[in-house]
């Protein structure tokens, strides 16, 4: 009986913990659009997720060794499209990144970054070393480079540097020597002096900000600083939703994208706070979970890379909020508002329940 | 095997994934208690510090300009004063200070109510238009009041007071009703509408789009710096069709008494004249509208708000003896040659039907009878007609219809037939009331709009939408409108001419309605005086009483009777001779729109109204600004 089959092969757990994380991103758009009732956001994040469910359970039904054997052909696809956009898009906020269809915008980089896990996943999974070896890294890194390079060129940082982590968790778990942790580690650090040179003021002041948003608190610390106040004001309890100062009255900029953990954080306080962070350590762990029951070198990878970008993109985006990491924009996932996150978070999410669904299948 | 084997080893790896993810993790709740459990007092001060004020931009309505461009509707600057209820503690407190300000005690309680419900970081506005002292007093206190800030917004301002006030309207705030109602979607609470007259109808082309203003402001309510600001867009303005000279002599020929008087282009539906008395100043409701002021306007039994143009009803006496005419030549029941003796009176279905004139006007024809008013010849054509003739006509004339002016609240008027008796009283109709009905008295009741209506389709034979708004682009039918508009009932010519010519006697030839005659300019009318109580009521009457029932006094014309410009609609109420009260009004109005047309010197006329002193009213706020210099708002 079908039905039966896939209750037993679904991972209840990893879809329950994903869900109740979207609720949450629901409640703080409906909160952050309550002081203006001309936006919609509210309604679009729902019609956002409506869809990206139903692209989740795409994914989900088709078995994630196809998507992995056609990997190549999506990847080149992909590099297609991302130079189509450099030749042809849309400009939103200075990034020439937007696909413009039917009156919608999309960034089809977010999409790109799980195309890329798909081919790494391909390369990788074709190796039988328990290592990689130089000529396989300068392979992985390669692959990598080339999306990363087009992204940089439309104009958008902070998702170009999201490809990083994926690159390496994956070749961590992939078997990547010590020496050459070692070689990339002692290779940042003699470059950190010589970066700090060549970089500009305005980047240092944005670095330096972030360890003390009160050296420029109108500039560059702006943000930071009022994210600050808004969780530091939420207190244990918070202030209701709806009742923030800070985030209703616009103190927080971008609140129902960026800095939602602090709109949430201030509403409903560190209890709020501490769900959002719990629920996400949930859901990591889960997917470490399933990538140890997965089948084949394959269902690892993907779960690897896919858990990878989840953490690094809550880990910095938390961290802006909470004045660790430099104030880069990147959304939280499964929370912020945007159509282009969410849908490509619920194709990592359905490729990740694929892998789970099968992994018994022989 | 060697597949499992080869994974052993990821999968070993992939606990130190785990690991990792831990302790990251335990940073950022460690750094997240820090803020929010350990600091947060800290950061509550800050969050304190950080005061917002969002000051409404309230954006101008567009203006109201009369056929020529000139501006009677304007918008002023009014100093304003605004609670902020994010700062206020004790809201009994802030109460008790304001009263220090010129309001009544009812004024406050109703604002105070409003605070309750306000929303918690939107200002509100406690009273409009300070004066000089008040601010000194809400300034000389801010110390201790940070929660109220003085800032200036658009007022509207009917230069011309009570002219044409019914036409234009008046604006106010929207109402929690409004608020409901698709036809004030996407407006907010506190925002100011057109609540009737062209105001209304037009509210949102002139309606702006508010801006704002994101002040940061200090502990004690000062603004530190301003974040940003949206400007606010002015609304659009709104050519009308009214003739603010034609509208003066009208209002200054019409005086103290009640009454209406309505004048447009028959060939293009341009409304040129709209006045109805009493009156009231529009001016009054800019502001909040004080709760006497409402009261003695809502309650005043000569009804002030009332449009008498298109929302009284009358009966139209003997001007109802043009659409008899109609009537009698379209159904072929006579012609314009046909004769009635008239001995004074005349015997129908056993009851005696005087004529107003005791000696008769001997034998006549329709345009005899039309010059003279003559009552027996109507009342012959009547029974000839019967009521369903009678009813048939006066509908495609447009009488028990909506005129579809451009306004709201518009009656329909009664057209009476055998069927409406039967149905509101359930009593069979008599033929005697049919004889009533042909000199316009009974039950059949008109709004002067309808009854100019059908003069222009006299006159010209069309009745083309009635508009008070100048660009037809603009112009916006009411839904009542949209049955009646359409199709236009021909007549034929050779008809109208006849009627046409009875009316042109009337003016011309020693008629009833000389009072209305300018030389040079062929004025064809028809006066009416008609009854308020029945002759049989009046005579039960003790006569002291009778006399506070008198008649009103209408008159109804076109001008010139070929290709006719203008007609115009009088009605004095209780003015008692049609003749001798309403055709004299008209009569001002066709002189004045003649001299215009040829550019004659006007006739000296005592102004109605005159300019309000603007420059008064805005030097006020200027000298109000400039003593709030102080302040850095």
């Amino acid at each position: 009986m079908p039905f039966r089959r896939f209750v037993s092969r679904f991972d209840f757990l990893l879809f329950g913990g994903a869900m109740a994380l979207a609720l949450l991103g629901i409640l703080g758009v409906y909160s952050a659009s309550l002081q203006n009732p001309a936006s919609n956001a509210f309604v679009r994040q729902l019609l956002w997720t409506a869809l990206g469910l139903f692209i989740c359970f795409v994914v989900l039904s088709i078995d994630y060794h196809y998507l992995v054997d056609y990997a190549l052909h999506l990847y080149v696809l992909s590099i297609l499209l991302l130079i189509g956009i450099l030749l042809f898009g849309t400009t939103i906020n200075g990034s020439k990144s937007w696909l413009t269809i039917g009156g919608q915008s999309f960034q089809p980089s977010e999409a790109v970054k799980i195309v890329v896990i798909l081919a790494l996943t391909r390369y990788l999974a074709g190796l039988s070393e328990d290592y990689l070896k130089v000529q396989h890294f300068i392979v992985l890194v390669m692959i990598t480079i080339v999306p990363v390079c087009l992204v940089v060129l439309q104009g958008d940082l902070g998702t170009a540097l999201m490809y990083f982590p994926i690159l390496g968790g994956m070749m961590i778990i992939a078997g990547l020597k010590f020496r050459f942790v070692l070689a990339v580690l002692l290779l940042a650090l003699t470059m950190a002096p010589a970066s700090w040179l060549v970089l500009k003021d305005y980047q240092k002041q944005r670095i330096m900000v972030t360890f003390d948003p009160d050296l420029d608190p109108k500039g560059y610390g702006y943000q930071t600083r009022q994210s600050l106040i808004a969780i530091g004001s939420g207190g244990i309890l918070g202030t209701g939703i709806g009742n923030g100062r800070q985030s209703q009255l616009g103190f927080v900029p971008e609140i129902h994208t960026d800095f939602i953990f602090a709109l949430l954080a201030e509403e409903t306080g560190l209890v709020g706070a501490c769900l959002v962070l719990m629920l996400y350590l949930f859901v990591l762990s889960r997917l470490v979970r399933v990538g140890e029951q997965a089948r084949d070198r394959s269902g690892i990878l993907i779960i690897t890379g896919i858990a990878s970008l989840i953490f690094f993109h809550v880990t910095v985006n938390v961290g802006m909020a909470l004045g660790i990491t430099p104030a880069i924009g990147i959304p939280l996932p499964l929370l912020s508002y945007g159509g282009s996150s969410a849908l490509s978070t619920y194709l990592a999410l359905g490729l990740a329940l694929n892998v789970h669904y099968n992994r018994f299948v022989y | 095997m060697a597949i499992f084997q080869d994974n052993r080893k990821l999968i070993s790896r992939m606990k130190g994934l785990r690991a990792c993810f831990v302790l990251v993790f335990l940073v950022l709740f460690g750094k997240l208690w820090y803020i929010a459990v350990l600091k947060s007092d800290y950061y509550k001060d800050l969050a304190k510090q950080n005061q917002i004020r969002i000051i409404r931009l309230l954006a101008p309505r567009g203006l109201l300009l009369d056929r020529e461009g000139r501006v009677l509707v304007d918008n002023v600057e009014s100093v304003n004063l605004v609670l902020f209820l994010d700062k206020a503690d004790d809201l009994e407190e802030v109460f008790e200070f304001l009263r220090g300000l010129d309001m009544t005690e009812e004024e406050l309680n109703e604002r105070m109510q409003a605070a309750r419900r306000h929303p918690k970081y939107q200002g509100l506005t406690i009273k409009e238009n300070l004066s000089m002292a008040e601010v000194s007093y809400v300034l000389a206190h801010q110390n201790e009041h940070p929660e109220l800030t003085i800032v200036e917004e658009p007022r509207r301002l009917y230069r011309y007071g009570e002219l044409a006030a019914h036409a234009l309207g008046y604006v106010g705030e929207i109402s929690a009703r409004q608020l409901e109602q698709p036809e004030f979607k996407g407006y907010h609470q506190g925002d100011i509408i057109g609540k009737c007259g062209v105001e209304r109808t037009y509210n949102r082309n002139l309606s702006g789009k508010d801006g704002q203003r994101r002040l940061l402001v200090n502990s004690l309510g000062r603004a530190i710096e301003e974040l940003h600001s949206i400007e606010a867009i002015p609304g659009k303005s709104l050519s009308l069709t009214l003739d603010l000279d034609l509208q003066m002599v009208a209002e200054a020929a019409l005086g103290d008494s009640p009454g209406a008087v309505v004048a447009f282009d028959p060939i293009h539906g341009d409304i040129l004249v709209m006045a109805s008395r009493p009156a009231f100043d529009p001016n009054l409701f800019a502001t909040r509208i004080s709760r006497q002021d409402w009261v003695r306007l809502s309650n005043d039994p000569n009804h002030p708000l009332q449009n008498r143009v298109i929302q009284a009803e009358f009966s139209p006496g003997s001007t109802f003896k043009l659409i008899m005419a109609i009537a009698g030549l379209e159904s072929g029941v006579v012609n314009e040659n046909d004769t009635v003796f008239c001995p004074g009176g005349i015997s129908l279905y056993g009851h005696y039907f005087h004529c107003w004139k005791p000696g008769g006007h001997g034998r006549v024809n329709l345009s005899d009878a039309i010059r003279q008013s003559c009552n027996v010849y109507f009342y012959t054509l009547g029974q000839k007609l019967g009521i369903g003739q009678i009813e048939h006509y006066s509908k495609l004339l447009g009488l028990g219809q909506f005129s579809g002016v451009d306004l709201f609240g518009e009656s329909v008027g009664l057209v009476p037939s055998e069927q409406w008796k039967e149905r509101t009283k359930g009593e069979k109709w008599y033929a005697g009331e049919t004889i009533s009905v042909a000199i316009g008295q009974g039950a059949m009741n008109v709004t002067p709009m309808q009854l100019a209506r059908a003069v222009g389709m006299i006159a010209t034979g069309q009745a083309p939408p009635l508009r008070l708004v100048k660009d037809k682009r603009v112009y916006r039918p009411p839904a009542t409108a949209v049955a009646t508009s359409g199709s236009v009932p021909i007549f034929h010519e050779k008809n109208l001419q006849a009627v046409r010519n009875g009316m042109w006697r009337v003016v011309n030839e020693y008629g009833t309605g000389r009072a209305a005659m300018v030389r040079g300019f062929e004025v064809c009318g028809k006066t009416g005086t008609a009854q308020t109580i029945s002759k049989a009521a009046r005579a039960k009457l003790p006569p002291e009483v009778a006399a506070k029932f008198p008649s009103n006094a209408w008159f109804v014309g076109f001008a010139p009777r070929d290709n006719p410009e203008i007609v115009v609609c009088v009605i004095v109420q209780g003015g008692d001779s049609g003749g001798g009260v309403a055709a004299p009004v008209a009569g001002k109005i066709f002189q004045a729109y003649f001299d215009k047309k040829y550019q004659r010197p006007q006739q000296p006329e005592p102004l109605p109204a005159t300019p309000l002193q603007v420059a008064a009213v805005t030097a006020d706020a200027t000298e109000a600004r400039v003593q709030r210099g102080g302040i850095n708002q």
